[in-house]
């Protein structure tokens, strides 16, 4: 399969214009609405200095209470116009490209979904997806999604409780269709101090939950990994030599290290990421002729996982 | 006194947990390689059926079937040790290989749903066979750790434990094949 281009089609390049008139409209009236905000609160400092106490208050509060109106109402049309965008750029685009693609914005992975998938040993207080991408390419079915799963620690300080809230995973999972029939899970996590000492009790001393650690042969892979499965032989069946080096290589092609895991004939893919792809820029202008270079990209890179890990090769009794 | 106690209890812990543990890591080997067995078991039931499959198309190919046939049948005959076992089922690997070569001057039996079934059955046997081999020799190098260094080694000796060797690995796991290239070859 080829590489998707980032040509713009002539019919989203007419939305593009017409979202840009749009785009403008709603970057003037921001400035509107913090412009008064701002000004309100200038006028409140300088009359307050100048004794005007009361004057400058009222003054300043109908400031806020306007440029709160303004963003406020702005705030619609903003929404909408990042719908349209979605729908009529990046949806029109992605089936311009290959009819087999869908996108639908307001999907995404759900979270039992990213909790079934066990590919974080951490469960999440907050979670949203959003930008749901569903493909086959050749004999392979895919989805991918955006995904920002959190959890939160509570300390006590002296001004009461603060809460803090970490990021689990900020990125990607990507889930295909795995080629090979298998009944047990296998988990791939990267390699940090944590998992290695447990990795490392679970080998000498006991096994945590149902699955153990399995020891590779590759030790570029055993580097950069550690694997916990059900079953040893089929952790070994699916990880073959072969996929331990793509998978190695498709680690060093991404910006930060990736998690799988191997759960009811799917594979999935968390790709920790920096960028929040398929989104309208607000600042800059639409008319740009790379506009969606990056979401192409990403798109191009998530296709390419198919073809990197030989999902396509179905030689086995799994078609 | 009571450190002493203390100390001669947590000698006895700590022995009682290397013994069972070294105990449990032969079990594990001797785990790994029934499970080897189980997987040889079922490639080679899959020989009867592909062979008569094979037989209606193939006409100039008899020597190559009646030698698969002969070889299932010696592995699975009795007093065959699991070494000998694996031995034949190289031979078999390689005999089936040759096979399904020639399948290409044979485009009827290509195209037959029945064989391209046992085919993909066949390469899955073979990558089920290495997996289980894979996970032997993973078992076998825990064992042989824990019998070969201190202080695993004095409890090895006094069970009579030694190191095992680990299987060879077969051609495919030393090239290291895509699967599109077993497929091919």
């Amino acid at each position: 399969m080829a590489e998707f281009e980032t040509q713009i089609s002539p019919q989203v390049q007419n939305t593009l214009s017409e979202l840009e008139n749009e785009r403008k409209a709603i970057v003037d009236e921001k400035y509107k609405g913090w412009g008064a905000i701002i000004f309100s609160g200038v006028v409140i400092f300088l009359m307050g200095a100048l004794g005007v106490i009361i004057a400058g208050l009222l003054l300043g509060l109908c400031g806020i209470g306007y440029g709160i109106y303004v963003l406020y109402a702005i705030s619609e049309k903003e929404k909408s116009y990042k719908d349209r965008y979605k729908r009529d750029v990046i949806g029109a685009t992605l089936v311009a490209i290959d009819a087999n693609l869908t996108f639908d914005h307001y999907k995404g992975i759900l979270e039992s979904e990213f909790r079934y998938s066990q590919l974080f040993s951490t469960t999440p207080d907050r979670y949203s997806t959003e930008d749901l991408i569903i493909g086959k390419l050749d004999k392979t079915g895919f989805y991918f999604a955006e995904v920002h799963a959190e959890y939160k620690t509570e300390t006590q300080t002296k001004n009461g409780r603060q809460v803090s809230w970490h990021d689990i995973l900020k990125g990607i999972i990507f889930v295909a269709d795995f080629n090979k029939h298998f009944n047990g899970i296998t988990i791939v996590r990267p390699k940090s101090m944590s998992a290695s000492i447990s990795a490392w009790f679970s080998k000498n001393v006991f096994s945590f939950g149902n699955k153990s650690v399995v020891q590779l042969e590759n030790d570029t892979f055993n580097k950069d990994f550690v694997v916990y499965s059900s079953d040893q032989i089929e952790a070994r069946y699916i990880l073959t030599p072969a996929l331990m080096e793509r998978i190695t290589d498709l680690n060093k092609r991404s910006a930060y290290h990736v998690s799988l895991s191997f759960i009811a004939s799917r594979m999935y893919i968390a790709f920790p990421l920096d960028h929040n792809y398929f989104e309208p820029p607000m600042f800059k202008t639409l008319l740009n002729p790379n506009l969606l270079s990056n979401d192409i990209n990403i798109l191009n890179f998530m296709c390419d996982i198919v073809r990197e890990l030989d999902l396509n090769t179905r030689i086995w009794t799994k078609q | 006194m009571i450190i002493g106690a203390i100390i001669l209890i947590a000698i006895l812990i700590i022995g009682v947990g290397m013994y069972n543990s070294l105990i449990g890591k032969k079990n594990q080997v001797t785990n790994a390689f029934s499970a080897i067995d189980v997987m040889l078991k079922k490639r080679f039931d899959l020989i009867p059926n592909l062979v008569e499959t094979v037989k209606q198309y193939m006409q100039y190919e008899g020597d190559t079937l009646t030698k698969i046939t002969e070889l299932r049948g010696k592995a699975m005959g009795t007093g065959v040790s699991e070494v000998e076992k694996l031995a034949i089922d190289q031979q078999i690997g390689s005999a089936v290989k040759g096979l399904m070569v020639s399948v290409e001057n044979y485009p009827d039996l290509k195209a037959n749903s029945n064989f391209i079934n046992l085919q993909s059955t066949w390469t899955e046997s073979e990558e089920q066979i290495a997996a289980a081999r894979r996970n032997y020799n993973a078992t076998v190098t825990t064992y042989n750790n824990a019998v070969m260094m201190f202080p695993g080694s004095i409890f090895a000796g006094m069970l009579n434990y030694y190191p095992m060797e680990v299987l060879a690995s077969t051609e495919e796991e030393r090239k290291n094949l895509s699967a599109r290239e077993l497929f091919n070859s």
